[in-house]
């Protein structure tokens, strides 16, 4: 066991090297960041103070060397827009995020779940109709529309709820619906087809025959054994909805990490960018990791297979 | 023995400031929520770091105040100076602060104070101010001398408008809470004070009724980032906010439609104008004066205006923003198909020409299709290559284009530094040059006499357009929208600055 989670933990470490490295390369091809903080015009004595100040005279190996070995030590570095430490400025938005993410999945498992399994029940029926059409569009829509579809409504012509920011109650209801129904979708069409594999099951055949309610048979039998994918997809969208969460957020003017990636791209703030990149990728590569790491606790043939 | 000069003047126009300082005003009420396009950054907070950008302006107009800032009154009007003098020679320049300017901690702003924060600026065109000045002297508690190496008629421009230099930060408060410190909580000596700052979020200020101008009106600001440019106009609408900036065409005229909303165009300092880097080959279509002139006439500017911004850009003949020092008023452009054609069939081009890449900003690209319409329409038939901002900035500056150029600068300063960067021989975005406008150039930099510099800056302006060396477009406006609990917004009190300021007139209504 413990050889298999060594095994995981470095191909977890390796996984983050190389996101460090593509990451750390890919965002310098997007251009030069004091080109953005500075008028058109500006003279060349200006725009060379600014790489400077930045470090973005040296080479690009010695920015990257230094840039690993600062993160060695835990630091991300300093952002080049709002010249605070990257790790202070994630670490702030960080809490509006989970906050967000955990309201959009609690919608999404919700509206999700209870809708997949009536599809895989009523299959071929109305209900499994109406439960496609809500998984086609939850996954074709895209979140910004949906974002605006929803402030037109509730916003402008009812005036229900704020259009953007945070703070309150009223604030997260529509980006966790936008966020959340994408997520409901695709948890809807999982338990959909886990349920369906259930429900032709032999043991599930057999608490038929037995003539067990159908309530009992779908409700103890059947959800529990569909609901595992379900869970372990829940848990790996819940890492994604905290970190990818962008658009939302800036439709919404949500303060959350996602936003803060989309000011980060914006203003070519190189360390922002890769500061909210590695750290999301930390935690899906941790995700990940303990996944592997369950599995294999529960079933000893995964240790010695892989 | 020194001679003052501007002093009269100056001083007059110190005590018009002043004047506007009401005997006994109510106190500050109510809440103006502004819904800023940009993220607010911490370096705005703090004059040092100012960019050579006008969007810190935003917050510093609301948190600091200068020696001498653009204002109603002028470009650049007294500030915390009430006046200020130049010796003869143009070596020396003295500013007397006025006694009733206080930080929000109260303590008196002095000229230690100010050679303090001039000394700590390390922000845009930092190099150039330390490069020219030679020391700065603080004869007493009231009166600041910068003395300079050489004459230089641009110090009260870079010193007081094209750079935060001259803006004023409590030396004793920095010395105390440190660089970080200041950074987390400001005080300086405008009219809002300082209460909270969310990095990228929002920023929360406080009247400061003891502004030497006058005590501000509203009680609170709250400048509050909305990324989106539809759901600011939504924020606007459902009375989240009271002030949305950069609301843009098919949106603009939806504000414009909205009841109780009103749309606030304000002009900016940035012209927006076509280039031609052939223009000094000879083998080129561009070297012959018809052609460029015929690219003049083939432009319907007040369509494309119309269609764009609403009718709300300036057109003009200059790559001079209007606000400018030395500016020179050159007549605007007009539309004239059938001349553009002649021009060009005299110039050998009856049938049109293949003109090659039309190269601009992919932000402005829509302005570019439309210009190449019209171009099409008389013959010049070019393919649109949009790049994006900063690949599009550094290609020009390297001189990478050929054909035409659609260009646009925002940076600050007069029409003599607009000159050396776009113009004359060695510019850097100057891909050639006329040597009837060079060698106006350096007699220009040490003139001391105004009115003669300002005759000289205005022929070699003309020259410019004589020459067609660019077809200027316009002077493009920015769109915010006001709600209807605003009386006096503050826009376009001081010219060319496109936000809302000075932040001490903006009113509600019934306050």
């Amino acid at each position: 066991m413990r050889q298999f989670v060594a095994r995981r933990l470095g191909y977890s470490l390796l996984s983050l090297l190389l996101l460090s490295l593509t990451i750390f390369f890919f965002v310098r091809v997007t251009g030069d960041p004091a080109a953005l903080l500075v008028e058109p015009g500006a003279s060349d004595d200006d725009i060379a103070a600014i790489h400077q100040q930045f470090g973005l005279d040296k080479p690009l190996w010695v920015q990257y060397g230094l840039f690993m070995l600062n993160l060695f030590r835990g630091d991300f570095g300093q952002s080049f827009y709002y010249q605070t430490p990257v790790l202070s400025l994630y670490f702030d938005r960080l809490p509006n995020s989970l906050l967000l993410a955990s309201v959009a999945m609690a919608f999404s498992l919700i509206v999700g779940i209870p809708t997949g399994i009536l599809a895989a029940v009523r299959v071929g029926r109305l209900w499994d109709s109406v439960g496609k059409l809500f998984a086609l569009l939850g996954l074709s829509l895209p979140s910004f529309f949906v974002g605006l579809l929803l402030i037109m409504l509730f916003s402008v012509y009812l005036g229900w709820l704020p259009s953007s920011g945070s703070g309150g109650v009223l604030h997260i209801l529509m980006p966790a619906f936008a966020l959340g129904w994408y997520f409901a979708a695709s948890h809807m069409r999982l338990t959909r087809s886990s349920m369906l594999d259930v429900l032709g099951s032999e043991y599930i055949k057999l608490a038929r025959l037995k003539g067990l309610p159908q309530a009992l048979v779908i409700g103890k039998h059947a959800f529990k054994n569909a609901l595992i994918p379900v869970v372990t997809l829940a848990g790996i969208n819940l890492v994604l909805m905290i970190n990818v969460a962008v658009v939302v957020e800036t439709v919404f003017a949500w303060p959350g990490v996602g936003r803060l990636l989309y000011e980060g791209i914006s203003f070519r703030d190189f360390p922002v960018v890769q500061g909210v990149v590695i750290m999301g990728g930390a935690m899906i590569v941790a995700a990940n990791l303990l996944v592997d790491i369950a599995y294999a606790v529960i079933d000893p043939r995964i240790r010695v297979e892989k | 023995m020194t001679t003052r000069r501007e002093v009269l003047t100056l001083a007059a126009l110190g005590m018009a400031a002043s004047a506007v300082q009401p005997a006994k005003a109510a106190a500050p009420s109510g809440q103006l929520t502004v819904g800023v396009h940009i993220t607010l950054a911490p370096t705005w907070l703090d004059p040092a770091e100012t960019a050579g950008i006008i969007t810190p302006f935003m917050v510093l107009y609301a948190l600091h105040d200068a020696v001498a800032k653009p204002m109603p009154q002028g470009n650049p009007a007294p500030s915390l100076a009430e006046s200020w003098s130049a010796t003869e020679d143009g070596l020396s320049y003295e500013f007397v602060l006025r006694k009733d300017a206080k930080f929000h901690n109260g303590e008196p702003v002095t000229a230690d104070d100010v050679k303090f924060s001039f000394e700590r600026y390390r922000g845009a065109a930092h190099g150039l101010l330390k490069d020219r000045v030679a020391s700065v002297e603080t004869p007493d508690a009231q009166r600041v001398v910068f003395k300079l190496k050489n004459p230089w008629p641009d110090f009260i421009t870079f010193y007081a408008v094209a750079s935060g230099a001259g803006w004023v930060v409590p030396r004793k408060y920095v010395e105390k809470v440190g660089e970080d410190g200041f950074k987390k909580a400001p005080i300086g000596a405008g009219p809002y004070k300082f209460v909270s700052f969310t990095p990228g979020i929002e920023l929360v200020l406080e009247a400061f009724e003891q502004y030497w101008r006058k005590p501000p009106s509203i009680k609170r600001i709250v400048l509050r980032v909305i990324p989106d440019e539809s759901t600011r106009l939504a924020a606007l609408k459902n009375g989240e906010v009271d002030i949305a900036y950069s609301i843009r065409a098919e949106l603009a005229e939806e504000l414009q439609r909205t009841p109780g909303l009103t749309l606030r165009p304000t002009v900016g300092s940035a012209p927006y104008y076509l280039y031609f880097p052939e223009q000094w080959d000879a083998k080129s279509p561009w070297y012959d004066h018809r052609v460029r002139l015929a690219t003049k006439y083939a432009l319907d500017y007040n369509t494309i205006n119309k269609a764009l911004t609403l009718g709300y850009s300036h057109i003009t003949g200059s790559i001079m923003p209007e606000n400018f020092e030395f500016y020179d008023k050159l007549p605007a452009p007009v539309y004239d198909p059938d001349k553009a054609r002649q021009l060009l069939a005299d110039a050998g081009h009856a049938g049109g020409f293949d003109a090659g890449f039309y190269t601009c900003d992919a932000a402005y690209a829509n302005l570019g299709e439309a210009a190449l319409n019209y171009l099409g329409e008389v013959g010049i038939r070019a393919k649109l290559r949009p790049l994006e901002r900063a690949a599009f900035f550094k290609g020009y500056a390297d001189k990478k284009y050929k054909n035409i150029i659609q260009g646009a600068s925002g940076a600050f300063g007069n029409a003599a530094t607009r000159l050396e960067e776009f113009v004359v021989k060695g510019g850097n975005y100057a891909y050639g040059s006329y040597p009837e406008i060079d060698e106006l150039f350096p007699l220009q930099a040490v003139e001391l006499d105004h009115a003669k510099r300002a005759a000289i800056l205005a022929k070699m302006q003309r020259l410019l357009d004589e020459r067609t060396m660019y077809v200027s477009i316009w002077q493009l406006a920015f769109i915010s929208g006001v709600g209807p609990r605003v009386a006096q917004p503050g826009f376009g009190l001081i010219k060319g600055f496109v936000y809302t300021a000075p932040y001490e007139d903006i009113t509600l209504k019934g306050a």
